[in-house]
C-alpha cells in the first residue's frame, strides 16, 4: 500500500508525479516544441483533455463559438458536423427520438444553436430587439421549461445552498485549493499576495545571469535563503501579519518537517494531500514548473540548488499563513480551515449571496448589489438582516435565471429544428423532456470534440482529393539535374514546391531537419558545443569548425576582434545598469550611436541590418574555415566528453542510413543539395520557437554542412560502395541554411566545388535564388503589415527587413499553419499547392517491404511533429493558460523565461503572436504504405500506440501501387475512403494565392510536374 | 525673410496641438466604431506617426532659426483668463533649454510612434495605445515648451493621465490596474506641490510665467523658498526621487514602448528639467539646493543598491535609469545645470534604445554582472533590504494608496447611508400629488423640488395670467437691482481670484 509507505518515499512520489502536470518546459534560450499535456499522453485524446481541463482549468478545446464562425464562413459544412458525431460514436443516431426527428438532427440543432444563454439583462435586450423582428418569441418556450427545471426545487432554498457549499468544501484537495475556496467566497485572491511575497525571491534563486547580487545563503537551498531574508523581512508587519516572523523564525530547518507541520492544519486528511501538493503547484504552473525543471537537470543551472521540496515548503507555508489572515478578515475574528465549513453551514444566506456572484445569468442590479454587500464584509461586519434580505431577492432571481437560460436553449433548438412554437405545444411533455434531454446530454467536452472532428474533417476531405486527384499525376523523374534534400519541415513545403515550379528537373526529398547526423557542434565562434540533433538524443560525437589550413593566424585575429567588439558591448549593455562610475560615461559614449540606430532601424530596418552585419564582418573579417570532422578511431564517449568527430565507418552508417531511409539510393543527379534551416529575427526571446525542432530548436546548417563534407570525402564514397550504395564520381554534395524569416541561403564551402560543377552550381544557386523570392511573395499573403501582391523582389525585400526589425513581434509566422504530414514519395505530393501547411518527410515504400525504414520515421519523425501540432493546438485554445499571452508585455526574467510585467507567473508555451492565425487541429498523418504494414507496426511499437491508438495524432495510409486512402480508427479499425477527387487546377502557385490571405484550399499545379 | 518663417515660432502651439487632435480623431474613430480591424491600424498608426513627425519638423525649422538668429525666448500667444494685476496666458519659452529638450523628446517620440506601429500590430488595445501615446507626447511637449507654469501643469497632468491609462494597458490583470493606480495616486502627492508653487506664484508674483519667476528679486529668501519647496515636490514625484520612488518600478506593466518611453526615456525627466527651468529660483535657497543633493544621492543609492539583486530586465533597468536621473538631481543641487542637461538628453537617448531591445537581452549579454564587493555580497539583511526595495512600495501603500481608497469607500458608505436616503434614488419616486401622476419624487430634494415647482407654477400663473403692475413685478424689479450690484462686486479682482481658487479647490 502507498500510504504505509514513509512519508519522505511518499513525498518524493509526489513531486515525481508533478513532472506529469507542470509545464516541461526548458529555461527559453532552448525553447523545443513538445506535447504541452505530454503527462496526460497516457490517456486517450479526449479523456486527457477533460481531465486537463479540470485539473488546471483551461479551455481545452476551441470555444464554440470560434467553430460556429468557422460553420459560417464555410470552413466546416454541415455535412461535417453530421460525420463527425459518427465518428465520435453516438448509439442510434438515425432512430427517430421525437416524432420524426432523429437523434442526430437534435444533436446536430443543438451543436448549431450554442447551449450558452445570454444573461438576464441581455436576454432582456433579445427578447426586445430580436422577438419582434423574427416573430420567434422565447416567452413561449418558457412554460414546457419550468416543468424541467422545477424538478430539484421542491427543497427549500436553505437545504440547496446546503448541499451546494458541502459539495465546494469537498472540492479542497481534489479540484480546489483553500485559496479557490476562499476566492470563490470573498472575491480575493491569497495568490496575488502570495506571488508577490515568493516571486522576487524564486526569480533570484533560479536566476541565470541577470542579478549582480545573489542571497547570501542560496547554496542551501531555496527554503533556507527564503527564511534568512524572510525573517529580516519587514513587510509582514506592515501587511498586518505581526505573528508571522516569530513563525518563520521559528520554522524547523528541514523543509519536510515544515511541510509535515504545515499540511495537517491545512487537511487533516492524509489521502488528500498529494493532489492539494498538486493544485497548489498548478496555481501558479510557469514557476512551479520551472523549479521542477531545474531540479530534474541539475547541470543546466549554475550550480545553485534547486529542489522543489524547498518549494513546496514555502508555498505550503505562505498558503496557511495568508488564508489564516483572509478567513480572520472574513469571520471578523478567528477561524481556523477546520471550522470554515461549519461557519457557512450555520449562515446559508450569507453564503448564497457570495456564491451568487459566480451563477450566470443574474440580473445586474442583483449582481451589483450582491458584490456590494461583500465588499462591505471585506472592511467591517454586515448584519444578517442584510444578508437575508439579499438572499430572499436573489433566490427567485437564481430560479428565472435558470428557467430563461433553459428556455433560450429551447427555443435556439426548436429554430434550428424548424420547430414552432405551436408545433412545440402539440407535443406532449415527455417528448418535451426527451427533445431537451437529447440535446444538453452532451457535455461541454463532447460538444468541443464533436466541433473539433468536424473541424479536422473538412480538411482531411480536403487531403484526401488532393492526394487522389494527384495519383494519376505521379511520374518519376528520369533524369534529375539537382537533388535537393530539405528539412521536413512544413514551411520548406513551400520552398520546394516553388523550386519544382522553378526548375522542373529537379528533385527535392524531405527529412528531419539534422539530416541523420546527431552531432555536437562547435563553430569557431561558439565557446560551447552545442548539441544539433532530436532533444531525446544525446550525441557523443564533436564536429568543430576550424580554419581553413593556413589560415589559422587570420582566426586568431578574427576571434580576437570579434571577442574586443563583443566585450565592448557587453560593457556597454551590462555596466550602464550596473556600475555607478562606469555606468554614466558609458550611458554618455553609446547615446549618440544608440540614437542613430534606433532611428535607422525603425525607418529602415533592412538597410540598417545589412549595414549593421557589414560592420560586423568588415570588424570581425572573415576566415576561411573547414570541419574537424574526421577521428582516427572510434573512442568510448560521453556527450561531456566527446569523440572530436566520427570515424570513416561511422560516416559511411550515417550517410548510408539517411540516404536509404529518404529513398535516394541511386539515380544521383550532378549536385545534392542538403538544405538546413533556421530562423534570424531580431528583438525575439522566443527565437528558438522558430528555428529547426530537429535541432533541439537550432540552426541546423552545421547538419548540411558536415553531411555534405562527409558525402564527399573518397572514404566515404568507398565505404558506400562496398554496401551496394554507389555515388558516382559527377556527383557533389553542397550544404547550405535557409533562413525561414528572411528567405536567405548561406551556402557554405563552395570554394570546395571542383571546377566541373561550376556550370550546375551557378544554374542551382540561380533557381534556389528564384524559389526563394517566390516563397517570400507566397509567405508576404499571410502578413497584413506586408506589401499585397508583391513581386518576388519586392517581397524578398520586405520579409529580409522584416527579419532585422527590431519592433517586428511577428518575424514570421513559425509552424503557425501546421495541419498535416505526408510520408512517401514525393510524387505523391509534388504539382499540389498544400499551402505550407505540411510536413514532408520522404520516404520510398518500394524499397521497404517489411516497413522496417517507415516504423524508424515515424518513431523518430511522429512525435516530433506531434510535438509542434499539440503544443500550437494547446496553445491556441487557451493562450491564456498553456500559451504565454502577448509578445508585447513580455519581459525577461533571470535568463530562463519571460513574465507580463514585473510580477506575474512564468509564462510558458508559445505567445499570442505565434498562434493567432494557426488552425488548432490534431496532426494528420498519412503514410504511403498498406495498411497491413502499417498495423503490425502499431502493434509492435508502443510509443507509436500511445500516439495513434489515443488518438494524438491521426493516422492514414496511402497506398502505394492504387489511389486507395485507409483512415485509422481506434474505434472501428482502418476505414477505406471514397470521395469526390476533383480538385482546381492552376498554372502556378501564384496563381492560386494571389490577393488571398486566409488559409487556402490545395489545388493542383500544373507547371510543377515535369 | 518670409513673414511665414519670421513667425514661425508663433506656430509651436501646434506640436501638441496636433497631437492632440489627432487623439481627438483617433478617440472618435473607436467612440464611432470606426476603429476596428486591422484595415484601421494604418490610419491610426500613420496619424500620430504624421502628427509626432510635423512637430518634429517644425521644432527643427525652430531650432535652426534660432541657431541663425537666436532663440525667440519666451513667447506670449494668447490670453488666457486673468484679472487685476495677475494673469494666466497661453505662452511658450523657446529658449535653448526648452528647445533642446522638446527636439530631443519629439524625435523619440516620432521613432517610438514608429515602433509601436508595428510591435501592437492587431492588439485589443491597439487605438488605445496610441490615443494615450499621443496624448502624452502632448502633454510632454506642453511642459517642455510651456511659457508659463500653469500651461505646464496642464501638460503635466496629461503626462500622468497617460501613464495612468498605459500602465493599465492589459486592464484585465489585477496587478496592472492595482499598479496604474498606485502610480497614479503617488503622483498627486507632487501635483499638490506644483499647485502649492502654482498658488503661491500667483499670490506673490502675480503670474504664472516662467519669466516672472525666473525674475523674482522681490521675493524673500524665506517666500522663495516655500515657493520653490512646492515644485522640487512635484519634480522629486515625477522623477521618482525619495520618497516617491516606489512608484517607478511598479509601472513596468504596460507595453514594451511604453515602457521605454515614460519610464526609461522621457517621463521621468520631467522632474529635472522642472529643476532647470527653475534654476535662477534655486540659487537662491542654497539650502533647498543642498535638499536636492541629498535627496539625489539617497535615492542614487537606493537605485544602485535595488538594481543590484533585479533578476528581470526591465526592473534591472528601471533602476538603472532611476539612478542616472538621481545622479542629474545631485547635478543640479551642485549648480551644474549644464552637465545635467547634457547628461539627461544622452542619458534619454541611451536608455530608450536599451529599453526597446530588452527583449533581445538573452542575444545582447553573455555573462552575469560582476558581483558588488564581499562586505555588501554576504550581508543578509543589505539584500533582503534591496530585495523588499525598501519597503517603500508597501510603505507608500499604507501611507497613501489605502488611506485614499478607504476614504473614498467611506464617502460611498456617508451616500449609501445618508446622502442617498435624503436625496432618494433616481426611479424610485412616488407621485407627490394624485391627481398629476407624472410628476414623480423620492427623497427630501425630490419633494423640495416638486414643491418648488409647484410654487413657481403658481408665481408663472400669476404673473402671465394676472397681467403687469402687480406685485410681482414691481418685486422683480428690485430684484433685478440687487442683481446688477451683486455682479459689481464679483467683477472686483479679489472676489474673482476666490471664485477661481474655489474652483481649483473643487477641481481637486
Amino acid at each position: 500500500m502507498k500510504s504505509e509507505l514513509p512519508i519522505r518515499e511518499r513525498l518524493a512520489h509526489w513531486i515525481a508525479h508533478l513532472a506529469h502536470v507542470l509545464p516541461a518546459q526548458a529555461p527559453i534560450r532552448d525553447f523545443v516544441h513538445h506535447n504541452t499535456l505530454h503527462g496526460f499522453q497516457h490517456l486517450p485524446f479526449a479523456e486527457a483533455l477533460t481531465a486537463a481541463g479540470a485539473l488546471t482549468g483551461a479551455t481545452t478545446w476551441w470555444p464554440e463559438a470560434k467553430f460556429r464562425a468557422c460553420l459560417a464562413s464555410g470552413r466546416i459544412t454541415r455535412d461535417d458536423l453530421a460525420a463527425a458525431l459518427d465518428e465520435f460514436g453516438v448509439a442510434d443516431l438515425d432512430a427517430p427520438l421525437v416524432g420524426a426527428l432523429t437523434r442526430r438532427e437534435i444533436m446536430l440543432a443543438s451543436l448549431l444553436a450554442g447551449m450558452e444563454a445570454p444573461a438576464a439583462s441581455r436576454l432582456a435586450w433579445l427578447r426586445q430587439e430580436d422577438g419582434a423582428e423574427q416573430n420567434f418569441d422565447f416567452g413561449q418556450f418558457l412554460p414546457p421549461t419550468v416543468a424541467f427545471a422545477a424538478q430539484g426545487a421542491d427543497k427549500s432554498w436553505r437545504e440547496a445552498v446546503l448541499v451546494r457549499w458541502q459539495e465546494l468544501c469537498g472540492r479542497v484537495g481534489k479540484t480546489w485549493t483553500w485559496r479557490a475556496l476562499l476566492e470563490h467566497l470573498s472575491g480575493e485572491d491569497v495568490l496575488e499576495r502570495v506571488r508577490g511575497i515568493l516571486q522576487r525571491h524564486l526569480a533570484a534563486h533560479l536566476d541565470l545571469g541577470v542579478a549582480a547580487w545573489r542571497n547570501p545563503v542560496r547554496e542551501r537551498g531555496f527554503f533556507a535563503a527564503w527564511r534568512a531574508s524572510a525573517g529580516f523581512d519587514l513587510a509582514w508587519e506592515m501587511d498586518e501579519l505581526p505573528n508571522v516572523r516569530d513563525e518563520v523564525l521559528h520554522l524547523p530547518d528541514s523543509p519536510l518537517d515544515v511541510l509535515l507541520e504545515e499540511l495537517p492544519r491545512l487537511l487533516p486528511d492524509e489521502t488528500l494531500w498529494g493532489g492539494y501538493l498538486e493544485r497548489l503547484s498548478l496555481e501558479l504552473p510557469g514557476w512551479s514548473g520551472m523549479v521542477l525543471w531545474r531540479e530534474q537537470h541539475p547541470g543546466r543551472g549554475d550550480g545553485t540548488p534547486v529542489a522543489m521540496l524547498d518549494y513546496l515548503a514555502v508555498r505550503v507555508l505562505l498558503e496557511r499563513l495568508l488564508t489564516d489572515d483572509l478567513l480572520r478578515r472574513l469571520a471578523g475574528g478567528p477561524l481556523t480551515l477546520a471550522d470554515l465549513p461549519a461557519h457557512f453551514a450555520a449562515r446559508p444566506e450569507e453564503f448564497l449571496v457570495r456564491d451568487a456572484l459566480h451563477q450566470p445569468g443574474l440580473p445586474e442590479d442583483l449582481q451589483g448589489r450582491a458584490a456590494h454587500l461583500v465588499e462591505l464584509a471585506r472592511h467591517g461586519h454586515v448584519e444578517v438582516e442584510a444578508w437575508h434580505h439579499l438572499a430572499e431577492a436573489l433566490v427567485p432571481a437564481l430560479a428565472a435565471a435558470r428557467h430563461d437560460g433553459a428556455a433560450w436553449q429551447l427555443a435556439g433548438l426548436c429554430r434550428q429544428l424548424g420547430l414552432s412554437a405551436d408545433d412545440l405545444a402539440r407535443l406532449r411533455a415527455d417528448q418535451i423532456a426527451a427533445l431537451h434531454a437529447t440535446a444538453t446530454s452532451l457535455t461541454a467536452q463532447q460538444r468541443g470534440q464533436i466541433w473539433l472532428l468536424a473541424y479536422e474533417r473538412h480538411y482531411r476531405e480536403q487531403l484526401f482529393a488532393a492526394l487522389s486527384a494527384n495519383h494519376p499525376r505521379q511520374a518519376a523523374l528520369a533524369a534529375p539535374s539537382a537533388q535537393v534534400v530539405l528539412c521536413m519541415d512544413d514551411r520548406e513545403e513551400g520552398t520546394r514546391r516553388h523550386l519544382e515550379e522553378i526548375a522542373p528537373d529537379i528533385a527535392t526529398y524531405g527529412a528531419a531537419g539534422f539530416f541523420g547526423l546527431p552531432i555536437l557542434w562547435q563553430g569557431v565562434d561558439d565557446v560551447l558545443p552545442t548539441a544539433l540533433c532530436p532533444v531525446v538524443v544525446s550525441p557523443t560525437q564533436l564536429v568543430r569548425e576550424v580554419a581553413a589550413e593556413g589560415d589559422e593566424a587570420k582566426l586568431a585575429a578574427h576571434l580576437a576582434r570579434r571577442e574586443r567588439r563583443l566585450n565592448w558591448r557587453e560593457r556597454f549593455y551590462q555596466a550602464t545598469r550596473r556600475h555607478a562610475v562606469a555606468g554614466p560615461v558609458l550611458t554618455a559614449l553609446g547615446a549618440a550611436p544608440a540614437l542613430a540606430g534606433l532611428a535607422a532601424l525603425t525607418l529602415a530596418p533592412g538597410w540598417a541590418g545589412e549595414a549593421a552585419r557589414r560592420w560586423r564582418t568588415w570588424n570581425d573579417g572573415r576566415v576561411p574555415t573547414r570541419l574537424a570532422m574526421t577521428a582516427e578511431q572510434a573512442v568510448a564517449a560521453t556527450p561531456e566528453q566527446p569523440q572530436a568527430g566520427l570515424t570513416d565507418t561511422e560516416q559511411v552508417d550515417r550517410v548510408e542510413a539517411f540516404l536509404r531511409m529518404i529513398g535516394l539510393a541511386d539515380g544521383f543527379a550532378p549536385l545534392a543539395l542538403l538544405l538546413g534551416h533556421g530562423s534570424g529575427s531580431r528583438n525575439n526571446p522566443h527565437l528558438a520557437a522558430y528555428d529547426c525542432g530537429a535541432c533541439s530548436g537550432r540552426h541546423g546548417g552545421p547538419n548540411a554542412r558536415a553531411f555534405a563534407a562527409m558525402a564527399n570525402r573518397p572514404a566515404v564514397r568507398a565505404g558506400l560502395a562496398e554496401r551496394g550504395l554507389v555515388i558516382p564520381d559527377g556527383t557533389w554534395f553542397l550544404g547550405a541554411e535557409h533562413n525561414t524569416c528572411d528567405e536567405g541561403v548561406e551556402w557554405y564551402d563552395l570554394d570546395h566545388v571542383p571546377v566541373r560543377f561550376q556550370p550546375a552550381l551557378d544554374t542551382l544557386l540561380r533557381q534556389m535564388g528564384e524559389a526563394c523570392r517566390a516563397h517570400a511573395a507566397e509567405r508576404c499573403r499571410r502578413l497584413a503589415s506586408a506589401p499585397t501582391r508583391p513581386t518576388p523582389w519586392k517581397a524578398r525585400q520586405h520579409l529580409f527587413g522584416r527579419g532585422c526589425d527590431i519592433s517586428q513581434a511577428r518575424p514570421e509566422l513559425g509552424h503557425a499553419t501546421n495541419a498535416a504530414a505526408l510520408i512517401g514519395r514525393r510524387a505523391m505530393s509534388r504539382g499540389l499547392f498544400l499551402d505550407r501547411r505540411v510536413f514532408l518527410i520522404s520516404y520510398d515504400p518500394t524499397t521497404d517491404a517489411d516497413g522496417a525504414i517507415v516504423e524508424g520515421i515515424l518513431l523518430a519523425a511522429g512525435p516530433v511533429g506531434a510535438g509542434i501540432a499539440l503544443e500550437y493546438y494547446f496553445s491556441t485554445v487557451d493562450n491564456e493558460r498553456f500559451g504565454c499571452g502577448s509578445k508585447i508585455t513580455h519581459n525577461i526574467t533571470g535568463l530562463f523565461g519571460v513574465m507580463e510585467g514585473a510580477d506575474s507567473d512564468l509564462r510558458t508555451g508559445l505567445p499570442w503572436q505565434m498562434v493567432e492565425i494557426h488552425e488548432p487541429m490534431r496532426l494528420l498523418v498519412v503514410v504511403e504504405q498498406t495498411p497491413e504494414i502499417l498495423g503490425a507496426i502499431l502493434e509492435r511499437q508502443p510509443a507509436l500506440q500511445e500516439l495513434v491508438a489515443n488518438e494524438w495524432i491521426v493516422l492514414a495510409a496511402k497506398n502505394p501501387l492504387t489511389v486507395a486512402l485507409h483512415l485509422y480508427c481506434p474505434r472501428r479499425g482502418w476505414l477505406p475512403w471514397s470521395g469526390p477527387a476533383v480538385l482546381p487546377q492552376v498554372a502556378r502557385s501564384a496563381d492560386w494565392f494571389a490577393g488571398e490571405s486566409e488559409a487556402l484550399a490545395p489545388a493542383l499545379i500544373l507547371g510543377g510536374v515535369r | 525673410m518670409n513673414p511665414l518663417f519670421a513667425h514661425l515660432h508663433d506656430w509651436v502651439w501646434l506640436v501638441p496641438g496636433l497631437l492632440l487632435f489627432v487623439v481627438v480623431i483617433t478617440g472618435a474613430r473607436v467612440l464611432l466604431g470606426r476603429a476596428q480591424g486591422d484595415a484601421a491600424e494604418p490610419l491610426t498608426a500613420r496619424l500620430s506617426s504624421l502628427a509626432a513627425f510635423g512637430g518634429l519638423l517644425l521644432l527643427l525649422s525652430i531650432d535652426a532659426m534660432a541657431l541663425s538668429q537666436g532663440a525667440p525666448g519666451h513667447r506670449i500667444l494668447g490670453h488666457w483668463f486673468g484679472s487685476g494685476n495677475w494673469a494666466a496666458t497661453i505662452s511658450f519659452m523657446l529658449d535653448p533649454l526648452s528647445l533642446t529638450l522638446a527636439t530631443l523628446t519629439a524625435l523619440i517620440g516620432w521613432l517610438v510612434v514608429r515602433f509601436s506601429a508595428n510591435y501592437l500590430h492587431r492588439e485589443a488595445g491597439f487605438h488605445r495605445f496610441f490615443i494615450g501615446l499621443s496624448f502624452f507626447l502632448a502633454g510632454i511637449q506642453l511642459v517642455l515648451l510651456a511659457g508659463n507654469g500653469l500651461l505646464a501643469f496642464v501638460g503635466w497632468e496629461m503626462c500622468g493621465m497617460s501613464s495612468f491609462l498605459l500602465i493599465g494597458y492589459a486592464w484585465h490583470r489585477p496587478v496592472a490596474t492595482g499598479n496604474a493606480l498606485f502610480a497614479f495616486v503617488t503622483n498627486r502627492g507632487g501635483d499638490a506641490g506644483f499647485l502649492l508653487g502654482l498658488g503661491l506664484a500667483a499670490a506673490w508674483l502675480g503670474g504664472f510665467e516662467w519669466t516672472a519667476l525666473a525674475n523674482a528679486p522681490k521675493l524673500s529668501v524665506g517666500n522663495d523658498r516655500l515657493l520653490v519647496i512646492g515644485f522640487v515636490i512635484a519634480a522629486l514625484a515625477k522623477s521618482a526621487q525619495l520618497p516617491f520612488s516606489a512608484w517607478l518600478s511598479r509601472a513596468l506593466e504596460g507595453p514594451t514602448p511604453s515602457s521605454a518611453i515614460f519610464y526609461g526615456a522621457v517621463m521621468v525627466h520631467a522632474g529635472v528639467y522642472l529643476m532647470l527651468r527653475l534654476e535662477p529660483l534655486l540659487v537662491q535657497v542654497p539650502d533647498v539646493m543642498l535638499g536636492l543633493v541629498v535627496v539625489g544621492a539617497l535615492t542614487a543609492i537606493y537605485a544602485w543598491l535595488c538594481g543590484l539583486v533585479q533578476t528581470d530586465v526591465k526592473s534591472a533597468l528601471i533602476f538603472a535609469t532611476l539612478f542616472q536621473v538621481s545622479l542629474m538631481f545631485v547635478a543640479i543641487g551642485l549648480g551644474w545645470t549644464t552637465l545635467a542637461l547634457v547628461h539627461l538628453c544622452l542619458h534619454a537617448a541611451w536608455r530608450l534604445w536599451q529599453f526597446l531591445v530588452a527583449p533581445s537581452w538573452l542575444d545582447l549579454t553573455r555573462q552575469r554582472p560582476a558581483p558588488p564587493p564581499a562586505w555588501l555580497r554576504n550581508n543578509s539583511l543589505l539584500y533582503t533590504v534591496a530585495v523588499q526595495r525598501f519597503w517603500l512600495d508597501k510603505l507608500a501603500q499604507t501611507l497613501m494608496v489605502e488611506p485614499t481608497a478607504g476614504f473614498s469607500r467611506d464617502l460611498r458608505g456617508l451616500e449609501e447611508h445618508f446622502i442617498d436616503h435624503a436625496i432618494g434614488q433616481p426611479g424610485q419616486g412616488k407621485a407627490v400629488h394624485h391627481e398629476r401622476p407624472l410628476v414623480v419624487a423620492d427623497g427630501l430634494p425630490g419633494r423640495l423640488l416638486a414643491s418648488a415647482s409647484d410654487t413657481l407654477q403658481h408665481i408663472e400663473y400669476r404673473l402671465l395670467l394676472r397681467g403687469k403692475g402687480g406685485s410681482a413685478e414691481k418685486l422683480m424689479h428690485r430684484a433685478g437691482a440687487y442683481l446688477r450690484t451683486l455682479e459689481n462686486l464679483l467683477e472686483q479682482p479679489r472676489y474673482l481670484m476666490m471664485a477661481v481658487m474655489a474652483t481649483f479647490v473643487v477641481i481637486l
